[in-house]
C-alpha cells in the first residue's frame, strides 16, 4: 500500500503533460458554462410568467434549488458520462501499449498499489472538475439564497457519480491495450448502467420482466438514476452510499483481477 | 543467486519453455542463447514475475518467486525487450519512479539516480523528454531504471537489438562494467539474453544455451571453445536438430 501515491503521483503527472486532461477540462468547464447560463435564463422566465399571470402559490414554490442548481447537475452528471472515460481509457491500456506494465508487475510492489495508485489519481482528477463546477452554484448564493444542504447533497451527488464513472472506467482500461476500445467499452457500460433504470421502467409497464418485479426492482436498484435523483433532492441516505461505495468496489476489485490475468494467460 | 527448477510455460499446446533448471552463483555472468522463439524472453518473464509458470519455480537471492515474490522482485533488476520508459517523462523523474517503486529509501533517493544517471553516462540529458532522445539512449534510460536500486541481479533481454554498432559497443561497455564493478563488496550477477555471438564472447563466462524452450548446453564458455571449436559451430549444430521430435522419437 505504501506504492500508492508512487503510481498516483505519475499517473496524475502525465495527465497533465498530455493534451487529453486539458481538452476534458475547458470542454467541462465551456459545457458547464452553457447549461448554468440556459437554466439560469430558464428560471428567469418561469419567474416573469408566473408574475405575469399573478400566480402567487406557484411563484413562492419556485426556488433556485429545484429550478436551477438540480437540472443543472443533473445535465452534468451526462456530461461526465462522455468526459470521464477520456481520462481513465489510458490508465492501464496505455501501460500495455508501452510495455510499461512490464515495469510495474516485475517491481516489488503488489497489484492493488497499481489499481488503487492509478484509481485515486482519476479520482483527484473527477474531484478537481467537480470542484471547478461548485463555483456556478456558488455564484448563486451571492445573488439568491439556495439551501445550503441541498445543494451540498447535490454536489455530493455528482462527486460519487464521476467517482463511480472512474471505477468503471478503470474497469475498462483494465482489459486492453487499446485506448479507443477503452473509451468506448467505458462508455457502453456507463450508458447501460443508466439505462438500466430505463429497462426497469419498460418491463415493469409491459411486463416482460415477469408480474414479481424483483427483476425489475434489482435493475432499478443497480442504475444510478434513482440514487442520484434521490441525493439531488437533498436526502443523502446511507443506503445510497453504500450504493456508490459497493458499486466502486465491485469494478476495483475488477479492474485488479484483469491486471493480474496477464499472469494467467 | 539464481536457481531455476524446472521452469516450464505452456501456452496451450505450445511448450514456450520446457523443464528448463540451472544455477547461476553469486558474480556469474552469464549468456542465455538461442534463436528467435527459442523461450528466452518466456524465461526471463518468469524469473522476474512478470509471467507465472505453468510448472517449476524458481529462487533468486533466496526468495522463492511464488512464495515472496516482493522479495526475489527486490533483489532484481530488470531490462525487458523494449525499455519500459513513459515518452513523457524526463529521464531523472523516470529514474525517480523507478527507484521508489523498488524501494529505494527517500533520504538515498537523489544518490541513487545520480549514480545510475553517470554510470550510464546520462547526466547531460537529464532533463530531457524520454520520448524525445534516439533509440540508443533510450536504451541506456532502460538501463539505468534497471540499476537503479543497485540490485544483486541483472537479467537483461537482447539489450542490443535494433542499435547502430556504435550504440552496441557502448552498451556492451556498460554492461560489462556493470558486471565486473562490485556492488557493497558483491558482484553483480548477470543474465543476458541474446542471438548475437560476438556479444556473449565480449562478455559471458558461462553460456546456456536453449531451442524450442529446452536447455541443450549449459557450459563454461572457455570450455565449449577449449577444442578448437567457435561458439558460431556449437550454437548451429545445437540449433539445427529438433529436440521436441528427438523427445518424441
Ligand atoms: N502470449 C503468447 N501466446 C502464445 N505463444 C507465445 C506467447 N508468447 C510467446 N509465445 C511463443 O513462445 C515461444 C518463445 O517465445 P520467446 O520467449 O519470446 O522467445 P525468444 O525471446 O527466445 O525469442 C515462441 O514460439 C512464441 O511464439
Ligand atoms: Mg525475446
Amino acid at each position: 500500500m505504501r506504492h500508492i501515491p508512487t503510481i498516483a503521483g505519475r499517473e496524475l503527472g502525465a495527465f497533465f503533460v498530455s493534451p487529453v486532461a486539458y481538452v476534458v477540462l475547458s470542454l467541462y468547464a465551456l459545457l458547464a458554462g452553457f447549461f448554468f447560463l440556459s437554466s439560469i435564463l430558464q428560471f428567469n422566465e418561469i419567474v416573469i410568467r408566473l408574475q405575469q399571470f399573478q400566480a402567487i402559490e406557484q411563484l413562492q414554490a419556485v426556488n433556485l434549488n429545484d429550478y436551477v442548481i438540480s437540472p443543472f447537475l443533473g445535465v452534468m452528471s451526462v456530461v461526465l458520462l462522455f468526459l470521464v472515460p477520456g481520462i481513465t481509457m489510458g490508465l492501464f491500456a496505455a501501460e500495455k501499449a508501452n510495455g510499461t506494465d512490464e515495469l510495474l508487475l516485475t517491481s516489488p510492489i503488489t497489484i492493488w498499489d497499481i489499481v488503487l495508485g492509478k484509481y485515486l489519481a482519476a479520482a483527484a482528477f473527477v474531484l478537481l472538475m467537480v470542484a471547478l463546477l461548485g463555483l456556478y452554484p456558488g455564484i448563486l448564493f451571492l445573488y439568491g439564497d439556495p439551501e445550503i444542504g441541498k445543494t451540498t447533497a447535490g454536489m455530493l451527488a455528482l462527486l460519487l457519480t464521476g467517482l463511480l464513472y472512474a471505477a468503471i472506467g478503470a474497469f475498462a482500461s483494465s482489459v486492453t491495450a487499446n485506448q479507443i476500445i477503452a473509451f468506448v467499452l467505458s462508455f457502453v457500460l456507463l450508458l447501460l448502467l443508466l439505462m438500466l433504470s430505463v429497462i426497469a421502467d419498460l418491463g415493469a409497464a409491459g411486463g416482460a420482466l415477469g408480474a414479481t418485479g424483483t427483476v425489475a426492482e434489482l435493475l432499478r436498484y443497480l442504475s444510478t438514476n434513482d440514487h442520484f435523483e434521490t441525493m439531488v433532492r437533498g436526502l443523502v441516505d446511507t443506503a445510497d452510499l453504500a450504493y456508490y461505495g459497493a458499486m466502486i468496489g465491485s469494478f476495483l476489485i475488477l479492474a485488479k483481477a484483469a491486471v493480474e490475468s496477464v499472469r494467467w494467460r | 543467486m539464481i536457481e531455476a527448477r524446472g521452469l516450464t510455460k505452456r501456452y496451450g499446446e505450445i511448450r514456450a519453455v520446457d523443464d528448463v533448471s540451472f544455477e547461476i552463483g553469486a558474480g556469474e555472468v552469464v549468456g542465455f542463447l538461442g534463436p528467435n522463439g527459442a523461450g528466452k524472453t518466456t524465461t526471463m518473464r518468469m524469473l522476474t514475475g512478470y509471467l507465472p509458470p505453468t510448472d517449476g519455480t524458481a529462487l533468486v537471492a533466496g526468495h522463492d518467486i511464488f512464495e515472496e515474490p516482493l522479495a526475489a522482485r527486490r533483489a532484481i533488476g530488470y531490462l525487458p525487450e523494449t525499455p519500459p520508459v513513459y515518452p513523457e517523462m524526463d529521464v531523472q523523474g523516470y529514474l525517480r519512479f523507478a527507484a521508489r517503486l523498488r524501494d529505494v529509501p527517500r533520504a538515498r533517493l537523489r544518490e541513487a539516480v545520480d549514480r545510475a544517471l553517470e554510470r550510464c553516462r546520462l547526466t547531460e540529458v537529464r532533463r530531457r523528454v524520454i520520448g524525445a532522445l534516439s533509440k540508443g539512449y533510450r536504451q541506456r534510460v532502460g538501463l539505468a531504471q534497471a540499476i537503479v536500486h543497485t540490485p544483486p541481479v541483472l537479467i537483461l533481454d537482447e539489450p542490443t537489438v535494433g542499435l547502430d554498432p556504435t550504440q552496441i559497443r557502448e552498451i556492451r561497455e556498460l554492461i560489462s562494467n556493470l558486471a565486473s564493478s562490485t556492488e557493497g563488496g558483491e558482484r553483480h550477477t548477470v543474465i543476458l539474453s541474446t542471438h548475437i555471438l560476438p556479444e556473449v564472447e565480449a562478455i559471458c563466462r558461462r553460456v546456456i544455451l536453449i531451442h524450442q524452450g529446452r536447455k541443450v548446453v549449459d557450459a563454461p564458455l572457455a570450455e565449449l571453445t577449449a577444442e578448437g571449436q567457435s561458439l558460431e559451430e556449437i550454437f548451429a549444430r545445437e540449433t539445427a536438430r529438433d529436440v521436441v521430435e528427438e523427445a518424441a522419437a
